[in-house]
């Protein structure tokens, strides 16, 4: 599939425009996205840590997950946002790092991981909600979800550090990495 | 500060932490994940002190749930962070984001050490944190910490933030 006419029309976008020339937008857009992030990342640990079992089964998981899951869904949607802003002021470079497409790749996956869960296994959670450790099934999407989310971390690290460039380094030349 | 920075930027140590291009990476993914603990175990305690969340559970075991993953992460936290900024010195003591971070890093971890002696203390009584001063708290412990988070991300930024307040 050829996104070049979507990645153009986002590039030359007024909204990526202002957002280029105005100084202070993509780093308030940039905190957004991080703290949305780990608002993410923690919760969902969270709930993920109560699948398996850890600190312990006593506390009822069906709560958790309801009194979670919506400040995840909140802070998911708030780091969707400015991660789409984000895209938008480079799209033409996003568009061709692979460490983008890994990292987008991995939240489906997470999202895959989080729908057949939500869809399949946790339908029988009231038979292990509390006090019996909860069923592999939903052991291992516990285990999934953390490796998948830390991944998405490590991966949207990596952009920032591949600039949206995709290029090998030489290991003779020095890089300022200082502005990042 | 300033040389002091400039001497530790050249040291071997700074030196080797700067020639390992993966490092840098690495840790800050590791602190962004520490964040998150830290970030989260402080929201659910402020959550149950407003009421939003484990209702049914006294605040004491509450913070006694969330304090050791709260207090190891925070110590994975600083650690990273301090290799972090050995590793660029300069970058760090010119900008104002950093050290308003660090101030603000101060009350957090002090207000959250009360917090553990005052909870523990008061741990007999059934709720001894549903009063609208403690509701104004947790919600500035929020903040607070949003706060501390901006500001860390806003060390890469700080001449685009505070522009003439940068200290270089």
């Amino acid at each position: 599939m050829d996104l070049t006419p979507i990645v153009d029309a986002a590039q030359n976008s007024a909204i990526s425009e202002w957002l280029r020339t105005s100084l202070k937008a993509v780093a308030i857009i940039n905190a957004f996205h991080v703290i949305s992030i780990v608002t993410v990342f923690g919760t969902i640990f969270l709930v993920d840590l109560r699948l398996l079992g850890i600190p312990n089964v006593k506390r009822s998981f069906m709560r958790l997950h309801h009194e979670l899951l919506r400040w995840t869904w909140g802070a998911f949607g708030i780091a969707a946002v400015t991660g789409v802003l984000l895209f938008m002021v480079n799209a033409v470079t996003y568009h061709r790092n692979t460490a983008f497409w890994l990292k987008m790749g991995t939240i489906v996956l997470a999202g895959i991981n989080m729908m057949v869960f939500e869809l399949v296994t946790a339908k029988s959670a009231a038979s292990w909600d509390k006090g019996v450790m909860p069923v592999p099934a939903a052991r291992l999407a516990g285990a999934l979800s953390i490796v998948l989310w830390v991944a998405v971390i490590v991966l949207g690290r990596w952009i920032g550090f591949t600039k949206g460039y995709d290029f090998t380094i030489p290991e003779d030349v020095e890089f300022d990495f200082s502005t990042e | 500060m300033f040389e002091f920075a400039e001497w530790l930027g050249a040291t071997p140590l700074s030196v080797a932490i700067q020639s390992r291009l993966w490092l840098t990476p690495l840790l800050q993914t590791i602190h962004i994940t520490m964040i998150g603990i830290v970030f989260v175990s402080m929201l659910n305690v402020a959550l149950r002190v407003l009421g939003k969340i484990r209702a049914d559970e006294p605040l004491a075991e509450v913070w006694h749930r969330f304090a050791p993953w709260f207090w190891c992460a925070l110590g994975v936290m600083a650690g990273t962070g301090l290799v972090l900024a050995v590793g660029e010195p300069v970058r760090q003591v010119t900008a104002l984001s950093f050290w308003i971070k660090m101030s603000l890093l101060a009350i957090g971890i002090a207000s959250a050490l009360y917090f553990g002696r005052t909870v523990a203390a008061a741990a007999s009584s059934p709720d001894p944190m549903a009063s609208s001063g403690a509701r104004f708290v947790a919600v500035a412990t929020i903040v607070l910490w949003v706060a501390i988070v901006f500001m860390g991300r806003w060390i890469a930024y700080d001449v685009e933030i505070w522009e003439s307040w940068h200290l270089a």
